[in-house]
Parts: C-alpha cells; structure tokens; sequence
C-alpha cells in the first residue's frame, strides 16, 4: 500500500540527516491545489506565486510494486507524474512563514503522490471546472478519506454553465462542512481568499478534535 | 543524460527527504568527481535556501534522481536541512498537522499580503 512519505525502504537509508537549526528561517506550510485536466491548476499556483510555477517530475510507482532500478523503469518506459510548485514568503505574519504550493492532476495514478503532499499539509483546495465536474471525484474521496480539510473552488469559466455552489455540493455528495466557493483562478485576490478559506475550515477542524488517522484507503487499487 | 548515469546507477536516496524539505548550502565542498548537476543544486541553495520539489523542478530531473544527489552533497556537508518542517515544532505524538498558532499566523499573514482578499464566512 502506498505509505506516507519518505519510505524507510532499505535499512541503508534509515537516518534523517541531522539538521541544523537555522535563526529566524521562515516555517513551511504546504497546501496541494488539486484539480482535474485543465480546471486552472497552474493558473492559481501561479496568482500567488512568487516563482513561475515550476512543473516537476517524480517517477509513477505502481501501488504496491516496489521499484528495483531507474535504469528497469526507463527500459520499461514508466510514465513520470508531474506536478505543479510554487512558493510565497509571508514575511508579515506574526511568526516569519514560508508557504508552498503543490499543484496535482486529479486522477487515480496521483494517488501516491498525494499521500505525500497531504503529510503535514495545511489542507487542500480542489479546484473545480463545472464543464467536468467528475474530475473532481477522486480528490474529494481522497482527501475526505485522509481526513485532510479542503474546500472546494469553482473556477467560473467563460462560457461554462453557472452553478451554484450548493449544486456543486450536491454533485459531489460533499459534507456540509466543507467550504465551497466560486473564483477566478486568475485573479490573485480570489486565489488568495480561497486560501483563506481553507485555513479558516482547517483551524476549525483542528479545533473539532484530531482529524482522522490516515486511515486505509478505497481509492488505493483504484 | 539518462537518470541511471546521473546518479550512477543509485535508485534509491540515502536520506529521508521529502518533496518539502528544504536545503540550505553548508561549509563543505562536494567530493570530486561529482556530476555538473551537483554544482548547479549549491549554485541555487547558496543563492536562497530551495525544496526538494524547487530544485527537481529547476534542474528538470526527477525528484528522485534530485533526492540522491542531494543525498551525496549532504554527506559532504555541502548542503544541510533546514529546520522548517511545520509539524516537527508540534507534539510528535500528534497528527502531523500544523498548530493551530501557525494557521493563525498563516491566516495573517494571507490577509496582510492581499488585503482585499475575501474568505469564507467572511471573518471579521
Ligand atoms: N475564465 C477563466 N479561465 C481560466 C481560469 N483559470 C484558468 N483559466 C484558463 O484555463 C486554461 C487552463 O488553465 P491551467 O491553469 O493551465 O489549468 P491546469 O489545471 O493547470 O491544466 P493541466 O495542468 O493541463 O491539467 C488556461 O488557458 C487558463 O488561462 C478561470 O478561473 N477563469
Ligand atoms: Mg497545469
């Protein structure tokens, strides 16, 4: 089963390396902007940014399959994912922060991906395009079962059918607790607000008890 | 270049680095013999301290391949950790989540930067 990262798969590489308080270095969140193809992944990454986005590549691992040589995967031509980074300094918040952004694909073959991402994240953001509104889906069930917060985030696109957030709701059967609004993925103050958004619902799950265990999931032979 | 001849056959990282740990540039000097790729991952810490993800993203190579060169120049003390990890300040035996001190903080500083950003419920 796919386990959180990093795997202590060989005894060899069993030692965190010893780190090195640094003075006054800014604290690291980390929230994941997950979305199907096309909902406005990197454009949202990118609003807050203080980096163009970089797009980068991980080896996809087979769930369960352990991974014996890079030069066996090559040879096979095992796909790469890719994936989305960004970062912005928060420098005047009450304690120096550093916040960094991962955008990933919303299909069942990131599911080992996110199990990393997820791992002391400040919670998540599916982004949803109402014109294929089942890519949104996997996410959802993902970090509902993870018991990782998220909300939801309609990307209003030109053309697309306007629904209201509580149709979306339904659609994808969310719990009423999940926050889910509308944005402009462009537009950096929406982006931003969402964002707020998400730390607000994260504070108040926190406050409603320890989420759930990492607990075993459906979505892992998916 | 193949992956396979960058980290010489290595498939697996020697530390425990995940995609966000983030390195800063250390005293030591790389062994010899190192790949190119080696001096450009110091280049990009010595300028601003990088994650893991940041510096796969910028030398367009796997993360793992990233991990294991990072590996190499950890054990030459070339680069060292930084302690930055949210959830290693809080209680180990608890969920890996960041305090809610820090989402607070986080809550601030999101609204000093944008301060016309809107969320919801809209707070006070
Ligand atoms: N009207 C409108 N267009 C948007 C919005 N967000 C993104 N777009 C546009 O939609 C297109 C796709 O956006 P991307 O950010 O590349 O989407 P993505 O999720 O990263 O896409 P993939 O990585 O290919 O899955 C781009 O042309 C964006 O300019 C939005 O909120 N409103
Ligand atoms: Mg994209």
């Amino acid at each position: 089963m796919p386990s959180a990262t990093p795997r202590p798969d060989d005894s060899t590489v069993a030692l965190r390396s010893p780190s090195r308080p640094q003075a006054g270095a800014p604290t690291v969140l980390k929230i994941v902007i997950a979305g199907g193809f096309g909902a406005g992944k990197t454009t949202a990454v990118g609003a807050v940014s203080e980096i163009t986005p970089l797009s980068t590549e991980e080896y996809l691992t087979e769930a369960g399959a352990d991974v014996d040589s890079l030069a066996g995967i090559e040879a096979k031509q095992t796909t790469t994912v890719a994936f989305d980074f960004g970062r912005l300094s928060l420098p005047d918040a009450p304690v120096p922060l550093e916040l960094f952004l991962f955008g990933t694909p919303g299909q069942d073959r990131f599911v080992d991906l996110w199990y990393d991402l997820s791992r002391g994240a400040v919670g998540a953001v599916v982004l949803v395009d109402t014109r294929r509104l089942e890519s949104s889906f996997t996410p959802v069930s993902f970090f509902e079962d993870i018991g990782l917060p998220f909300v939801v985030a309609i990307n209003q696109f030109d053309g697309a059918h306007r629904y209201h957030p509580e149709q979306v709701r339904t659609a994808l059967e969310l719990p009423t607790s999940a926050p889910v609004v509308t944005c402009d993925a462009r537009d950096p103050n929406h982006v931003a607000g969402v964002l707020l958004t998400l730390v607000g619902h994260a504070v108040k799950s926190a406050s409603a008890g320890p989420a759930r265990p990492a607990a075993t999931t459906t979505l892992q032979d998916a | 270049m193949r992956t396979y001849t960058l980290t010489r056959g290595r498939t697996k990282p020697r530390h425990l680095l995940g995609l966000e740990t983030v390195l800063d540039a250390g005293t030591g000097r790389p062994g010899p013999g190192q790949v190119a790729e080696c001096e450009e991952i110091l280049a990009l810490c010595r300028e601003h301290r990088r994650s893991v993800t940041e510096l796969a993203g910028r030398l367009r190579r796997p993360v793992t391949a990233v991990k294991i060169l990072v590996s190499d120049l950890l054990d030459a003390d070339a680069l060292v950790v930084s302690v930055t990890d949210a959830y290693t300040a809080s209680d180990a035996d608890a969920d890996e989540r960041p305090t809610t001190h820090l989402l607070a903080a986080l809550s601030v500083g999101l609204k000093r930067k944008w301060p016309d950003a809107v969320g919801y419920p809209k707070a006070g």
